[in-house]
């Protein structure tokens, strides 16, 4: 156990970190948004899927990542005008449209799974390859963790800043939040409710189509059904645990990312404890997080509650 | 796709053999379905009828493995309470973490689903519940003890209704007595549509959403059980996931409501029944039985707010 601590390992667990926080960056970052205009929003996981294996047909089909990547967000904002449909236009309970798109996502992948995928060889595709910045490359240690990354992760990275400045610095942000904790106020102002929800659920799926893309393409070598295997819902308890407060939520992904990476490199380096343990720490970690951390003070006040003109 | 449907439809309801076999794939449904119905009314989010629903196979099968030479009806009542515990303890388990500590039991109750899965992965993949001498990892138990299966009630092989389906009728009359005539019933209909006013009327809550999660996941948990002693008699995670999912849609669409609930779970029974019968005639694959209900969901989301907007517009017109 101790010797996943020492040198070069250490190191390789810290860089397998930086690069599986990075879908959750990105859709944490877009789920913060949606969140914060009022929108309990549970269907990232169906979400990221659809961004993996709209990622996995285009780039095994063009051989292009870059392609596939640009229609995977594009497949994901079409899939958030249902959400917003449901949600902003006929108001019907969020989670349940939520559980609905999961479901429908996970369904259909499964269908194409079995139709063209399984029994055959699944067709290749070329990921994202690792881009060394100069010079910083080379800094022993963080050069390794924190340079030698895809070029989306460096994207990742940046995300939080922008989402942060976008939230409390502009005007539009600010507006944003509004729509989350006092709409009414909004709506007497005059400015559009619905329409500021439509883009943040619209922001928050094309960034889960992000997170999803590069699961696939920056991280594994195969598609499997289950590829996001509940990240989509670790992102929601990020959310939750990090008081809706942008690095508080970076904090929390990147809890689970040290553990996902440990527990690789754990059935690698073959620990003698069964590798099911590990798999399920990210997990066990959530609850733990969710019962340690309750301070829920900077929740959105109409989160979940479709707004209604009286 | 035609011949894909026409198949559907044969292999639901075109033989006896095929109605009973839509019979037994409602059983655990309309078990998860009732469960999901008792938690929803109390607008109490429990989704973690998957995790629940394995929770009840696994402590019916351990339980099936210490039990000693019993007689066969006690014996079946012990896995009965088995499953029901299981499940039951699991529902709890996210209750008590809403109760203590405020986590939302729409995360608590995913988290732990897959909690369970990756247990149950252990047990069978290198842990104690390994088949013995399998050279393959096949990630299933060995078979039950055939002493312990569930009776059969009519029909053999693929399509036989083990007396689950008894059960799971006796449970639908038993949760419409519960919501609509006792004073716990009340409390329910009550916290769902007006939780301050029963704050005020001195109702404890915790104890409330305790007992709303402990039955719910209690029966999710008999389905588990049902499944594994009655249809598969071997544990296995791809024969019991999917029927949560299943049961939150049949528990939606029924309207929240025990009767209902159980016509949907004949719907998507006779569905389940149907694909697999499907598959064998037009190779059409089973994955498109979960995105149709995802797909019906949705649509009746829609239409619930169609009848919503028609009958407020009606009220407006009598007033």
């Amino acid at each position: 156990m101790l010797e996943l601590f020492q040198g070069p390992l250490f190191i390789s667990i810290l860089a397998a970190m930086v690069r599986i926080a990075t879908p959750l960056l990105f859709s944490a970052m877009g789920e913060l948004v949606t969140q914060r205009a009022g929108i309990w929003n549970i269907s990232v996981e169906g979400t990221m899927l659809l961004g993996a294996v709209v990622a996995y047909v285009i780039a095994s089909s063009t051989g292009s990542p870059w392609l596939a990547l640009l229609v995977a967000v594009l497949a994901c904002a079409l899939l958030s005008l249902i959400l917003s449909f449901v949600t902003i236009v006929l108001k019907s309970e969020q989670f349940i449209a939520g559980l609905a798109l999961n479901l429908l996502a996970s369904g259909l992948t499964l269908f194409w799974f079995q139709t063209y995928i399984i029994g055959r060889d699944p067709p290749k595709f070329a990921g994202f390859e690792a881009v060394e910045i100069p010079y910083l490359s080379d800094i022993p240690v963080l050069g390794t963790v924190l340079f030698s990354q895809r070029v989306l992760t460096y994207v990742s990275f940046l995300l939080p800043l922008a989402v942060w400045f976008f939230l409390y610095r502009t005007r539009y942000g600010l507006e944003v939040r509004c729509v989350g904790e006092n709409p009414k106020a909004l709506d007497v102002k005059g400015l559009s409710v619905g329409g500021r929800q439509c883009l943040a659920i619209m922001f928050g799926s094309v960034m889960s189509g992000f997170g999803g893309a590069f699961l696939m393409l920056g991280y594994s070598d195969r598609f499997v059904p289950d590829l996001i295997a509940g990240r989509g819902w670790l992102v929601v308890v990020a959310i939750i645990a990090g008081n809706w407060m942008p690095f508080r939520v970076v904090g929390a992904i990147f809890i689970f990312a040290l553990l996902e990476a440990i527990g690789i490199h754990a059935q690698v380096v073959g620990v003698s404890i069964p590798h099911h343990v590990f798999l399920v720490l990210p997990y066990v970690a959530s609850l733990v997080l969710l019962a340690g951390l309750r301070s829920r003070t900077h929740q959105p006040v109409a989160l979940g509650i479709p707004y209604r003109r009286e | 796709m035609a011949k894909a449907f026409s198949s559907l439809i044969v292999g639901a309801f075109g033989s006896q053999k095929a109605l009973l076999g839509s019979l037994a794939k409602a059983t655990p449904l309309l078990l998860v379905g009732l469960g999901t119905v008792i938690a929803f009314r109390a607008k109490i989010w429990n989704i973690g009828q998957e995790g629940q629903v394995l929770a009840g196979a696994m402590c019916a099968y351990w339980a099936s493995l210490w039990i000693g030479p019993l007689p066969y009806l006690i014996a079946v009542a012990v896995l009965v309470l088995a499953g029901l515990a299981g499940g039951g303890v699991l529902g709890l388990l996210a209750g008590v973490l809403k109760t203590r500590f405020g986590t939302s039991e729409i995360i608590s109750t995913v988290m732990l689903n897959y909690i369970v899965i990756f247990l149950l992965a252990y047990l069978l993949d290198g842990g104690p519940w390994m088949e013995s001498g399998a050279t393959v990892a096949y990630h299933q138990s060995p078979p039950v003890n055939a002493m312990l299966e569930w009776p059969t009630l009519f029909g053999q092989g693929a399509a036989k209704l083990h007396f689950g389906f008894i059960l799971a009728l006796g449970a639908t009359a038993l949760s419409a007595l519960l919501l609509e005539r006792t004073p716990l019933g009340y409390e329910i209909r009550a916290f769902g549509s007006n939780p301050t006013a029963l704050r005020f009327r001195g109702t404890d809550i915790s104890r409330l959403l305790l007992v709303v999660m402990l039955v719910s996941g209690a029966l999710a948990g008999l389905a588990g059980a049902g499944e594994l002693f009655g249809t598969s008699h071997r544990l296995r995670a791809e024969t019991l996931l999917g029927i949560g999912s299943s049961g939150i849609v049949v528990a939606m669409v029924g309207g929240l409501r025990p009767s209902g609930a159980m016509l949907a779970a004949l719907f998507f029974g006779a569905l389940k029944s149907g694909a697999i019968y499907m598959r064998l005639q037009s190779g059409t694959p089973a994955g498109l039985v979960s995105a149709m209900e995802g797909l019906v969901l949705l649509f009746f989301l829609c239409a619930a707010v169609a009848t919503r907007v028609h009958i407020t517009v009606r009220s407006e017109a009598h007033a």
